[in-house]
């Protein structure tokens, strides 16, 4: 049963392209609205995050109601374990079919004592795993612990997975957890090292999980490289460093620089994905490049084919 | 095990002190010595602040196991004298410690002010003096013959019951710049160096709280 077009293209079992959208600490929401507008055509859903990092920003799911009714822009709200209990949770899960949510990513998210409220309570009541489970159990069973709910909820789920894990193997296991607790799809974390991403996607097939893998579109030099150098466990290569250093010295012009930032995307990203696809490991694209939705255009072409 | 305690600011005991004339110190000779935050170290550390700051100090003494109610009852009616005399006491141990003097004073003076010069940390493990490490949180529902004899409670900076997280990069915990083991990259290598992958891979139940988040007590008699 789908509710959603999400939902409707897992079933079909089309190829899919996801968004990503950031609010950030205001109350107004124009924007990332505006955002969600440019990637709108181009994108089947759009993800809205819950506070990365654990920097405060507005509510998630105020965020994701408003931006799917401003927009149309189909929301795939994601909700952390961090800040809420299960009771707090299952409270939003049902706020969010009733405000038209159809779909969630389960996140245990970052830590409070990375972010800008160290001094929260980190909550940590559920996991990632146990999330998707209470979801499930409140779609399907139509309960809570066995307590009936009036007018349930109809959301589809998925969680995360991160290709670039160290142990592998323990990541890969987790994600069997995921499937055991009834995950309807996975987006993986950003991914740039191709053989570890063919290994880890081949780990986690046996699940029979839609895996949308994680892209990460670069805008510019120093995006490239404050990625590379801030987020853990992540490395952009070298070679692809180089060339976006070069297009940033060489090319003064701004129209012909942002041009051969978007070819250079391209150029890298779809063989990437060809392979990929080729070898059956992949049922979509998650794309976080925040603040670049020029760049959807281009990404269509990528998944092509 | 060891109830692990760090002193506290001097200024923050003083203000609690601060309409006070005469003081009783009572200091833990057990876990708060080795703690060197009670026992003669700590009985002398605030004995000296105290009289400096003008506190007329009516007795100061080392008593072991001031957590043990039965042991506080004996000591104070050896103290009665003194304990009458004096304003407040000020235990240097940890929160069980100075509660057990609280519950024991209450009968007979109810009002009798009892001060913390300790912030009780955790129940440690030791290493050697000055290093514990906290590794079990006695959630009261033990966990350790799944997890491979490791506690994820106490390790994971989370918690989880599903680890690990996102947050994890070679093996090291978010939580603290990466410098710390992440808690079930250790579950899952002693579970793999056993043989008992079967039980990493098990889709843990959430904590139950229902048992665990309200007063805990234990009584088989
Ligand atoms: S699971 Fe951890 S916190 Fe709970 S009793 Fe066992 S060691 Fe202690
Ligand atoms: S990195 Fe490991 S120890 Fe740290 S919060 Fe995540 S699972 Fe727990």
């Amino acid at each position: 049963m789908a509710y959603s077009k999400l939902g409707e293209m897992l079933e079909k079992g089309e190829f899919i392209l996801t968004g990503e959208l950031e609010p950030e600490k205001t109350c107004d929401l124009s924007h990332t609205i505006q955002e969600a507008k440019e990637m709108a055509p181009y994108v089947v859903a759009a993800n809205v995050t819950d506070s990365p990092l654990g920097i405060v920003t507005i509510n998630s799911l105020a965020a994701s109601a408003i931006i799917q009714r401003e927009t149309g822009l189909e929301i795939i709200w994601q909700q952390t374990v961090r800040d809420v209990n299960k009771l707090g949770l299952a409270g939003m899960i049902m706020g969010a079919h009733a405000l038209g949510i159809r779909n969630v990513l389960s996140l245990t998210g970052d830590h409070t004592n990375l972010g800008d409220v160290k001094e929260s309570k980190p909550v940590f009541d559920l996991d990632s795993a146990t999330l998707v489970k209470l979801v499930r159990e409140m779609v399907d069973k139509k309960s809570i612990n066995g307590h009936e709910i009036e007018c349930p909820p109809t959301l589809h789920v998925g969680a995360a997975a991160n290709p670039n894990s160290n142990p592998m193997e323990a990541e890969a296991l987790k994600i069997g957890r995921k499937a055991e607790a009834g995950v309807e799809f996975i987006q993986t974390q950003v991914v740039y090292d191709l053989d570890k991403t063919i290994e880890f996607l081949k780990a986690i097939r046996k699940y029979n999980v839609p895996i949308l893998l994680g892209l990460f579109p670069m805008k510019s030099y120093g995006i490239a490289k404050g990625f590379d150098t801030f987020v853990p466990g992540v490395d952009v290569p070298k070679d692809v460093l180089a060339k976006w250093k070069r297009i940033k010295t060489d090319i003064t012009d701004k129209k012909a620089q942002k041009e051969a930032y978007d070819q250079a995307n391209y150029e890298f990203l779809k063989p990437f994905i060809t392979e990929l696809k080729s070898k059956k490991l992949l049922d979509g694209v998650h794309c976080m490049a925040v603040h670049y939705p020029r760049i959807f255009p281009k990404l269509v072409e990528v998944i092509k084919g | 095990m060891v109830v692990i305690t760090t002193k506290k600011e001097v200024p923050e005991v003083l203000e609690a002190l601060k309409d006070v004339n005469k003081v009783a110190i009572i200091s833990c000779g057990t876990c708060a010595a080795l703690c060197q935050t009670g026992g003669t170290d700590g009985l002398k550390y605030w004995a000296d602040i105290l009289e400096e700051k003008g506190y007329d100090i009516v007795i100061g003494a080392v008593i072991e196991d001031v957590c043990d109610n039965r042991v506080m009852k004996k000591e104070i009616r050896r103290m009665a004298d003194e304990i009458a005399e004096a304003d407040a006491i000020l235990t240097a141990s940890c929160g069980l410690g100075a509660q057990s003097i609280l519950t024991v004073l209450s009968d007979k003076y109810p009002t009798k002010l009892v001060i913390t010069a300790n912030d009780t940390q955790f129940m440690g493990m030791t290493e050697r003096i000055g290093r514990f490490y906290m590794r079990c949180q006695g959630c009261g529902d033990c966990l350790l013959n799944e997890t491979g004899g490791i506690c994820p409670i106490a390790t994971c900076a989370k918690g989880l019951m599903n680890g690990p997280c996102g947050g994890m990069v070679d093996g090291k915990c978010e939580v603290g710049n990466y410098e710390n083991d992440c808690g079930w990259v250790l579950i899952y290598e002693r579970l793999k160096a056993l043989g008992r992958l079967d039980l990493f891979t098990k889709l843990r139940e959430p904590r139950d709280w229902s048992e665990s988040g309200h007063q805990r007590e234990v009584v088989f008699r």
